[in-house]
């Protein structure tokens, strides 16, 4: 069957859709997305500030992805060892006054209660607390690595959003969920 | 001549220099490779090697325009190294350096301010 490009490329157009990925996130992928998103803020003419946080939020899920997906392809290096290299989607569109930032990956069943509370307990805090709550990590981070909580790139992808991160979980694989995260940075920054 | 390590800013890495005759580290550009840790190890041995000498003093410029998440960590780390380092005889410096439309820099600089006891926190900001 002969994949429907144009009915592809409609439906980005119609979702306000500027930037799409989806495949194994090579840090070369992560450069190459952040130049295209880099150019597309400076012709939206944004203040920095929302720019930055845009960008940030990028970053981020982007590293989210490489952590915690559980779908990897799989290469052989040119030394014979093997490599594995996370898969997932990023989504990067604009409304009139809004740009939103998602992002989406598999992971394993046992880990939707976490992020969930994870999520949930962000979404309770204002600014200052998230500001709060994200050096404390960082510092209990440094001291313990293996210390549980939200990862300090979740707390920044809080910080950034201009509204509550909304996500959801959808049944993949056996035993497996598809997470996507829903994230909104106003054009005039927070 | 003390070591001196140099490295040319990547799409994701930033610019590092390191001076040990001066006392001198720069950073400068934009920090979100993956494998950060990788990245600065370099670095962190040298700055924990350095730290454990009769230095007289230390100065990082730090002129980062994006870092992600795991990069603050890693940089809050540093720096703390260096303020449990620094007294009056080895003067220690770290100049914030960032613009004015900066806000996470500046805001992150701000909470690494608060975090320092002897060095020097100067926030650059123009």
């Amino acid at each position: 069957m002969i994949f429907d490009s144009l009915a592809y490329y409609n439906m980005i157009r119609e979702h306000n859709i500027n930037i799409i990925y989806s495949g194994p996130i090579w840090a070369d992928a992560i450069e190459g997305i952040a130049g295209t998103i880099k150019k597309r803020l400076e012709f939206d003419e944004l203040p920095l500030n929302a720019a930055q946080s845009v960008y940030s939020v990028f970053i981020e899920q982007m590293n989210n992805i490489l952590m915690y997906s559980e779908e990897k392809e799989k290469y052989s290096m040119n030394d014979g060892k093997m490599m594995e290299v996370s898969k997932g989607i990023f989504v990067l569109g604009a409304n009139e006054k809004s740009y939103f930032i998602q992002s989406g990956n598999v992971i394993k069943n046992d880990r939707v209660e976490f992020i969930k509370e994870q999520i949930d307990y962000l979404n309770t805090l204002d600014k200052p607390e998230l500001r709060q709550y994200y050096k404390a990590r960082m510092k209990s981070e440094n001291t313990n690595p293996e210390s549980k909580g939200a990862g300090i790139g979740l707390i920044e992808i809080a910080r950034r959003a201009t509204s509550k991160v909304e996500y959801s979980f959808a049944p993949y694989d056996e035993g497996l969920t598809f997470f996507s995260l829903f994230v909104i940075v106003e054009q005039g920054g927070k | 001549m003390g070591l001196v390590i140099e490295k040319q800013r990547t799409g994701s890495t930033p610019y590092v220099y390191v001076d040990e005759e001066k006392g001198y580290i720069k950073m400068e550009g934009e920090s979100f490779h993956e494998n950060v840790i990788a990245f600065f190890a370099d670095v962190n041995d040298w700055l924990d090697s350095f730290l454990e000498t009769d230095f007289t003093e230390l100065t990082f410029d730090c002129a980062m325009e994006y870092f992600n998440s795991s990069t603050a960590k890693l940089l809050l780390n540093m720096i703390l190294s260096m303020d449990s380092c620094a007294s009056e005889e080895k003067k220690v410096t770290v100049n914030w350096i960032t613009t004015e439309d900066n806000d996470i820099i500046i805001e992150c600089g701000e909470d690494f301010q608060e975090e320092v006891e002897n060095l020097k926190f100067n926030m650059v900001i123009s």
